[in-house]
């Protein structure tokens, strides 16, 4: 350690010892690149440019109707995704690890529906959940447990539930179901998890450090969260407005009319989507081709199995883990809200 | 993308949110009205947070040039648990402490509303949104069973949901020789001498809106789009059942006045 800090000077510390790597930005000089944002200054330069020699050519009905279908999904969507982030980073940072392993009972059995009850209390997004629930490993909760919460808390907490009781007026039914059939399927694998699975596909993470106040803490967790599930909530905007205005009305209408594939189609798209939980009722309104069913299907799958929550589940518990998981809930989810949407709407 | 990107990107959000919602009407092209509040708020937290994040890291450059490490902020893009992925494709690698991986790049498409705003301006929807839904709107829960019946004289001034709801559900039939004057914008029809008095109305925000739409006949269509006020009567429908398919009631007008459009463009 003598001699490492002798050739390198300046902001180039080791500071975590535990690693066996020195940090990455040992390799490289940092480059002059990143000292001036580039990409943002391009983006500017573009609105400059294109308000003045784009504006007028951009006035077509159908890119106009897209354009007001696209920003209507982004910023009915942004205060529940800002507010759910909030609160969600809040607990990241202001909650005591204790809690967890004193507020669930011991045995695993009674845990899990505790745990996924407790989903419905804090809400925590879901780039959010997979984090929490390995935390929550690494601190000795069972694994069936945090399982049940990772898969729970985007789905039914208060925020969400808000917005699809918002995004679907007059349907208190859409929310009960919703709320039922995501607990449904969180205790479900969590149980399944418990009496199937076995400790070897599960690679739990060695505990995580907290840096710096609890403010920067929250901030910090906010913005990252804010960024991972803005650029989502922009992707789903984009599929609706443009199945909205640029797919003919009769493919949606063939495809909305066999209840099977409209389920399953909705189901998949969630997938692909991969919006947050706070914003996606919104992006299933405006879906108005597809029966309530469809739309159950998209609401109960999305938090719980989508693109950007696989890559964070291999990344975070690893392969063998996902290859198990990621079927078990899809299948589970699918099957759950086909027959909450057939028993309520 | 470093951390001044993430920043800028969130500051040139939050404005763009709150250009629209706190410094005109625009947004009402969009949500519904009672929705200002929470656009303002959003607005204001993405502006603050990104200028924050902005002062942090103008000071951990600060810290930086003294020669020792920025203390108390964390890394770019980090917090103190597990984050391995979020571009579009994800990396499959599980960290044990955030270092800077940078933001996602996926994040640069927040950029995308803020083109919309400034560059488009996307308006209210128009005749190309109604035309292109023939659905029946889906009915109301909260069915008006007891219909005030209509009073006075000279035109009345009514909603054109409340004009369909009157037309159909109306036992009594309190529209029979009555002139009523309907605001809304024009749709062109297929066949010749009719056309659309429509507006829109929304379930929850501008992407699951449907049109609401009056046939009228007597007075020359005006070009689509335009905002009118037609006054008339209403033409009492000469089939028993209601047939399969969208049908509109229909209104035999006498007058036409056209409007400037109003700033909330869709029906409550």
């Amino acid at each position: 350690m003598g001699i490492m800090s002798r050739i390198h000077t300046g902001p180039r510390q080791w500071t975590d010892e535990d690693d066996s790597l020195p940090p990455d930005s040992w390799g490289r000089a940092p480059s002059v690149r990143r000292a001036l944002p580039w990409g943002f200054v391009l983006v500017v330069a573009l609105l400059v440019v294109g308000r003045f020699a784009l504006a007028p050519h951009l006035a077509s009905p159908a890119l106009q109707t897209w354009a007001t279908i696209f920003v209507a999904i982004c910023v009915q969507a942004l205060p529940f995704l800002v507010f759910g982030v909030a609160l969600s980073a809040a607990i990241t940072a202001f909650v005591p690890a204790s809690f967890w392993t004193r507020a669930l009972p011991r045995r695993p059995a009674a845990a899990v529906p505790v745990a996924g009850m407790a989903g419905a209390v804090l809400p925590g997004c879901e780039c959010a959940s997979v984090p929490v629930a390995s935390g929550l490993m690494a601190r000795g909760v069972t694994p069936a447990a945090a399982l049940a919460f990772l898969l729970a808390s985007p789905a039914i907490n208060p925020i969400v539930l808000v917005a699809t009781a918002v995004a679907f007026p007059g349907q208190p039914l859409m929310v009960a179901a919703r709320f039922g059939a995501s607990l449904v399927v969180a205790v479900l694998v969590g149980w399944l998890w418990l009496r199937f699975g076995r400790s070897d596909w599960l690679r739990i993470p060695s505990r995580p450090h907290g840096e710096g106040s609890k403010l920067a803490v929250f901030g910090d967790a906010m913005r990252h969260d804010l960024l991972h599930a803005g650029g989502f909530l922009i992707v789903g905007g984009l599929a609706a407005a443009t199945l909205n205005v640029l797919v003919p009305r009769e493919w949606l209408t063939a495809v909305a009319q066999v209840p099977w594939l409209a389920v399953l189609v909705m189901a998949l798209l969630a997938v692909l989507l991969s919006i947050c939980s706070e914003a996606d009722a919104f992006v299933a309104a405006s879906m108005t081709a597809f029966s309530p069913t469809a739309k159950l299907a998209f609401l109960v799958v999305g938090p719980m199995v989508d693109l950007k929550l696989i890559a964070l589940q291999v990344g975070t518990f690893g392969r063998a883990f996902a290859a198990r998981f990621v079927p078990l809930t899809f299948v589970l989810a699918v099957a759950v809200s086909a027959l909450s949407g057939w028993l309520l709407l | 993308m470093n951390r001044l990107s993430q920043n800028l990107i969130l500051v040139l959000l939050g404005g763009a949110v709150l250009r629209i919602s706190a410094f005109s009407t625009t947004y009402l092209n969009y949500v519904k009205p009672g929705f200002r509040p929470f656009l303002i708020g959003a607005g204001a937290v993405l502006l603050v947070l990104g200028l924050t994040g902005l002062v942090q890291a103008w000071r951990a450059k600060e810290g930086a040039g003294d020669g020792h490490a920025p203390a108390g902020g964390p890394p770019a893009g980090g917090n103190g648990h597990d984050d391995p992925a979020g571009d579009g494709g994800g990396r499959g690698q599980g960290h044990g402490h955030g270092h800077g991986h940078g933001g996602p790049r996926i994040a640069w498409l927040m950029c995308l509303p803020v083109f919309a705003i400034f560059l488009i301006a996307p308006p209210a929807l128009g005749s190309f949104a109604a035309a292109r839904s023939d659905d029946p709107p889906p009915r109301r829960s909260q069915a008006l069973t007891a219909f005030t019946p209509l009073d006075g004289k000279g035109p009345v001034d009514m909603k054109i949901s409340e004009f369909i709801a009157r037309a159909w559900d109306d036992e009594k039939k309190s529209l029979t020789g009555r002139t009523v004057r309907l605001t809304g914008f024009a749709v062109p029809s297929r066949k010749p001498g009719r056309w659309y008095l429509t507006r829109m109305q929304l379930a929850c925000c501008a992407a699951d809106a449907f049109p609401l739409k009056v046939l009228v006949k007597g007075v020359e269509a005006p070009p689509a789009d335009t905002w009118v006020e037609v006054t008339g009567t209403w033409i009492p429908p000469t089939f028993e059942k209601m047939p399969n398919g969208a049908v509109h009631p229909e209104l035999s007008a006498t007058g036409l006045v056209e409007i400037d459009a109003p700033a909330e463009p869709y029906e409550d």
